[in-house]
């Protein structure tokens, strides 16, 4: 009776939280209406593969019948186009726009709660954590998703980077449930909306694996394994066929992936890419395109073999690591980052550069939009201060997932050790 | 080579003349005029027109005639079927000149413009000949017009017509390809072999006026080539070539002396002073605007003689004319015999006799006050109202995003004109077309130009192939109609792309320029019908904004190695200590073997120790010696 109590009270919580995320929201949409398209062209949060405008005039061009593949301004998946397409224009009926995207937050926020609930981050399988007890619950770490300014920003500048958040969100909370089939399908929507979140792959399999696990009746993680490839494979080809039946060609393949493989537009974002490739000497763009796309993938292994035991921590170090060195990221990964890393709040204690990261992270913040102004409107200063910007930004973002990465891996540790607890200790 | 060649044309008749008698045209082959019309605001509209043609089986069989040889073997190479060429300069000022000359036809936007009709099978061979012709011609005319490659070039879908008459059987085969250079200074090298082409070669008649400092000084010029076979009612087809030139020159800075070409201040007792001001005095004077009174000579304005007639040329055409009231006083050398058309009522004509003396022409000062004050209407005849105003202009500010905003106005009180407005934007220019908007304002009626409103009418039609990085540019047509009276705001948003640092011009920071519209102004249904019922198709006339001058971001680029070390440091960091955390063991602070760089510290320390212990006793044996030595002197 007491548990029912309890958890009744919790979804109350939850369900007063969600209103208050969607009212807030919702203010901000309609209190400011300059707001919505402000952002929308902010480069922080709007680039080439999500931008909503890009969207608008993709939509535009599919609804008078010219190709929206035959030019250089969309670049996103096929499907996107029927959505919205469903909805009133934008520019008429803003509102249904805004609330569609505010749903999608609140289903993220719902994903997240589930992940948080589910105790993944301190105790998985093969491992339980010595901090076990020190953890938040659902509620806090989808308020601080929701409350979160990244995440609010991004839901007002609507790019469609939301919806891949949502469906990795959901492909975490549905293998961490043991949906297997669903949790996949999830995983390639996210995949054929940007691509990137197909290197989840790996970790998830894990995670699914460990959480359907029966010590009695064991099954190989193998055959698992070749099941999801299956199903992700599969449903991704479902899912291409049934664009190009949409299109009516498969010009949508290059122009929605090939720009993520080869850079054409180079427009500024948040991310180390676009200056080194418009500094980049000609002849030697495809080699360090190889070698940018080589070191992002290379994580996905090293990661899933070295921290086996605990694959939401993988997903979540993975997460951070696109936020930084995928072609064109914006601040809609770092808040997926983020909002996973309150699961993890039993390692805190062993952060080592907490101070000097949030530090980091809040002098990108608010210099960043204030250089970008000096160089594009103010015309006092030129391309490198947004450039050494970003270079900080990424910087303070690495030491971040590299210090989260330490943390946890102490914490390992010290089930071995457990009287090194609490003691300095060094790497050799 | 091709010097010798061309030269040899005005020669070649006299060689052909026994074959090429019976099956030339009873009409002479070649001619030219010079049309001067006084423009308001002391400036004068020259127009020079050369045309010859050869019959199409000549031509097809190398006998070129007038035609140059070096144009004609390019055109046969090419299979190119009509051609069109401009090298313009300069903006043609509607509300004070009033209609463009050929009703606009013969004018390009700022640079380098071309369009041609090509014979090819498919897309494929209509660009390599395409390649061909505009590489041929770069060479030519010694313009950059190699640089017309798949960005700049596109292929109109509403724009353009044929000005020719082709068989039915070749319009089929029929690509038409349109290439826009904006950023191509015209100059004297694309005079020099635009005169070349002509049978007198600028050595006499009219084409003898023809300098390169006066033509591109002025304040709007046009240079145009135009090729298309021509097919008279009831005579054999002939192809045809006409070259134009027009220009306005301003009268008064076409006559400062070219010994002395710097403006300086008009000295005191030239200064034309308006007298009614109440503080004119004798060292206080206000400019009059006396820009109306113009006084000049054909030597003068043009800084040459004119050389007689060509010999060439049809002995019928006048080679000079001159478009200004009867009233207007005009003297001329003698001999020169002036003929005034009956029907109009504006424009005299001189012929020339037929030695190669000088030919002189001057308009001479007609005062505005004394017993018989003439006024502007006995000077120069009123321009016509054009039947649309066009400009265009970039909105906006910063280098992300930016608009163009078009504003086009139908000056006619009673009929509403259709035209199509034609873009041609580089791809670095992003534009949404979701965001294009007219907008209408009235001049009479209720709201009479209070209030501007979106119009869902003036656009009828756009055609829009958009563009791809690095590939092709953006082509966008709109086939608008505006109901007379009319100001029509059209807009759109762009954004500004960055590029690669090689791809920006030497100097970047000056900006791209971006082509001008081009509009087509539709006949309308009343002379599109008057022209049926005589069996022709109704002419359309043309007119083109200015060009844009298009700022984009730049990157640093004096740093891609600063870059490239920047960059990729940070990488190596954030790899680097990702790696370390993982492949690394954790042990405790004094477990594990020693790292060398603790174990340096710890030598250090306890050679520092051995040091400070040897100090110390050395400094204890001192003090007891001394202590010693202390005791003993006691």
């Amino acid at each position: 009776m007491a548990k029912d109590n309890s958890s009744l009270q919790a979804t109350t919580g939850t369900a007063g939280l969600f209103v208050v995320a969607a009212a807030l929201r919702l203010l901000l949409f309609t209190a400011f209406p300059g707001l919505p398209n402000l952002l929308t062209g902010r480069v922080e949060i709007s680039t080439p593969v999500t931008s909503f405008k890009r969207l608008q005039e993709g939509l535009f061009l599919y609804n008078h019948n010219v190709s929206p593949y035959d030019g250089g301004v969309y670049h996103q998946a096929p499907l996107l186009l029927p959505l919205f397409s469903l909805l009133p224009d934008p520019s008429t009926y803003p509102i249904f726009t805004y609330i569609l995207y505010i749903l999608v937050d609140l289903l993220s926020a719902n994903a997240l709660y589930k992940i948080a609930e589910s105790k993944e981050g301190a105790i998985s399988r093969l491992y339980t954590s010595p901090r076990k007890e020190k953890r938040w619950s659902g509620y806090i770490v989808a308020a601080l998703f929701l409350l979160n300014p990244f995440t609010i920003a991004t839901c007002v500048g609507r790019p469609t980077s939301v919806f891949t958040t949502c469906a990795i969100l959901h492909a975490v909370a549905k293998a961490l449930s043991g949906n297997i089939f669903t949790s996949m399908l999830s995983l390639s929507f996210a995949a054929y909306l940007s691509m990137y979140p197909l290197l989840l792959l790996p970790p998830m399999v894990i995670l699914a694996y460990d959480r359907t696990y029966n010590p009695k009746a064991p099954k190989s993680l193998g055959q698992l394994a070749g099941m999801c490839t299956l199903v992700v494979g599969g449903s991704l080809g479902l899912l291409f066929l049934s664009s190009y039946a949409l299109t009516g060609s498969w010009e949508f393949l290059s122009s929605t992936y090939g720009i993520q493989l080869t850079l054409t537009d180079l427009t500024p974002n948040a991310g180390l890419w676009w200056y080194f490739f418009t500094e980049m000497f000609d002849s030697f763009r495809s080699f360090f395109l190889g070698v940018f796309w080589l070191h992002l993938s290379s994580y996905t292994p090293a990661l899933t073999i070295r921290l086996r035991q605990q694959p939401l921590a993988v997903t979540t170090l993975l997460l951070g690591i696109f936020a930084i060195f995928k072609p064109y990221p914006s601040i809609a990964d770092t808040s997926l980052f983020l909002s996973l890393v309150p699961c993890f709040r039993h390692v805190f204690p062993l952060l080592r550069y907490s101070f000097v990261t949030s530090s980091v992270v809040l002098y990108g913040t608010f210099l960043g939009p204030a250089f970008y102004h000096l160089w594009i409107y103010a015309g006092s200063g030129n391309a490198n201060f947004f450039y050494a910007i970003t270079l900080v930004w990424s910087l303070g973002l690495s030491l971040l997932v590299s210090d989260l990465a330490f943390a946890i891996l102490r914490d390992e540790w010290e089930v071995e050790r457990p009287e090194m607890r609490g003691k300095e200790i060094r790497q050799i | 080579m091709q010097l010798s060649f061309t030269s040899l044309i005005p020669l070649l008749p006299f060689f052909l003349s026994p074959v090429s008698a019976s099956t030339a045209p009873a009409a002479a082959d070649y001619h030219e005029q010079l049309n001067l019309k006084p423009l308001p605001q002391n400036s004068l509209l020259a127009s020079f027109n050369f045309r010859s043609n050869t019959s199409l089986p000549e031509f097809e069989a190398h006998n070129f005639r007038f035609f140059p040889r070096s144009l004609g073997q390019i055109l046969q190479h090419a299979g190119t079927r009509e051609l069109h060429l401009r090298f313009s300069l300069g903006r043609w000022d509607a509300e004070t000149w009033g209609a463009r000359p050929w009703d606009g036809t013969k004018e390009g936007g700022t640079g380098v413009e071309l369009w041609a009709w090509l014979d090819a099978e498919s897309d494929a061979e209509a660009d390599q000949k395409w390649l061909t012709l505009t590489n041929a011609l770069s060479g030519l005319f010694c313009a950059s017009l190699n640089f017309i490659d798949s960005t700049r070039t596109t292929r109109p879908v509403m724009s353009f017509r044929p000005e020719g008459d082709h068989p039915n059987t070749t319009m089929d085969n029929m690509h038409l390809l349109h290439g826009v250079l904006p950023r191509e200074v015209v100059c004297t090298e694309n005079l020099t072999p635009f005169l070349k082409l002509l049978p007198c070669k600028g050595k006499a008649g009219v084409s003898s006026l023809l300098d390169g400092h006066k033509l591109f000084d002025a304040s709007w010029q046009s240079m145009a080539i135009d090729v298309k076979p021509v097919c008279p009612v009831g005579e054999e087809c002939v192809l045809q070539i006409e070259q134009t030139i027009d220009m306005v020159l301003d009268i008064e800075r076409s006559k400062r002396p070219r010994d002395n070409p710097i403006p300086r201040p008009i000295p005191g007792h030239e200064l034309k002073c308006n007298t009614t001001k109440p503080y004119h005095a004798e060292d206080t004077c206000f400019p009059t605007d006396s820009l109306n009174a113009q006084e000049w000579t054909l030597d003068q304005i043009f800084g040459k003689h004119m050389l007689g007639n060509c010999p060439l040329t049809d002995p019928k055409t006048p080679p000079v004319c001159i478009q200004a009231p009867h009233s207007r006083d005009v003297f001329t050398s003698m001999d020169v015999q002036e003929l005034k058309e009956s029907g109009n009522e504006n424009q005299r004509c001189y012929l020339l006799p037929s030695n190669e003396e000088e030919f002189h022409l001057a308009l001479p000062f007609m005062p505005r006050d004394g017993d018989r004050p003439k006024t502007d209407a006995d000077e120069f005849v009123q321009p016509a109202t054009p039947l649309l105003y066009a400009e265009r202009s970039l909105t906006g500010h910063g280098q992300e995003h930016g608009g163009v905003q078009a504003i086009l106005t139908n000056p006619s009180p009673d009929s509403e004109v259709e035209f199509v407005y034609m873009e041609s934007l580089p791809w670095f220019m992003r534009i949404y077309l979701h965001t294009l908007k007219a907008r209408i304002s009235h001049r009479t009626g209720s709201d009479a130009g209070q209030t501007l409103r979106d119009d869902d009418e003036v656009i009828q039609e756009i055609y829009y192939r958009p563009f791809l990085d690095r590939k092709r540019g953006t082509q966008l047509e709109i086939r608008m109609k505006i109901p007379p009276g009319s100001t029509v705001f059209m807009s759109y948003d762009f954004e500004k792309t960055i590029l690669r640092y090689t791809e920006y011009p030497p100097d970047a920071n000056r900006g791209f320029d971006v082509a001008a519209a081009v509009i087509t102004i539709l006949p309308s249904n009343s002379t599109a019908a008057a022209a049926a019922a005589v069996g022709k198709v109704a002419r359309t006339s043309n007119l083109r904004t200015t060009g844009m001058l298009l700022n984009l971001p730049t990157p640093d680029f004096s740093m891609p190695y600063n870059v490239i070390i920047f960059t990729s440091t940070c990488i190596a960091l954030a790899f680097g200590g990702l790696y370390n955390i993982l492949v690394r063991r954790f042990v405790g602070r004094d477990e594990g073997p020693e790292v060398s760089l603790v174990k340096l510290r710890r030598r250090l320390q306890e050679a520092v120790q051995k040091l400070k212990g040897r100090i110390q006793e050395k400094l204890g044996v001192a003090s007891k010696e001394a202590k010693k030595l202390e005791a003993k002197s006691d």
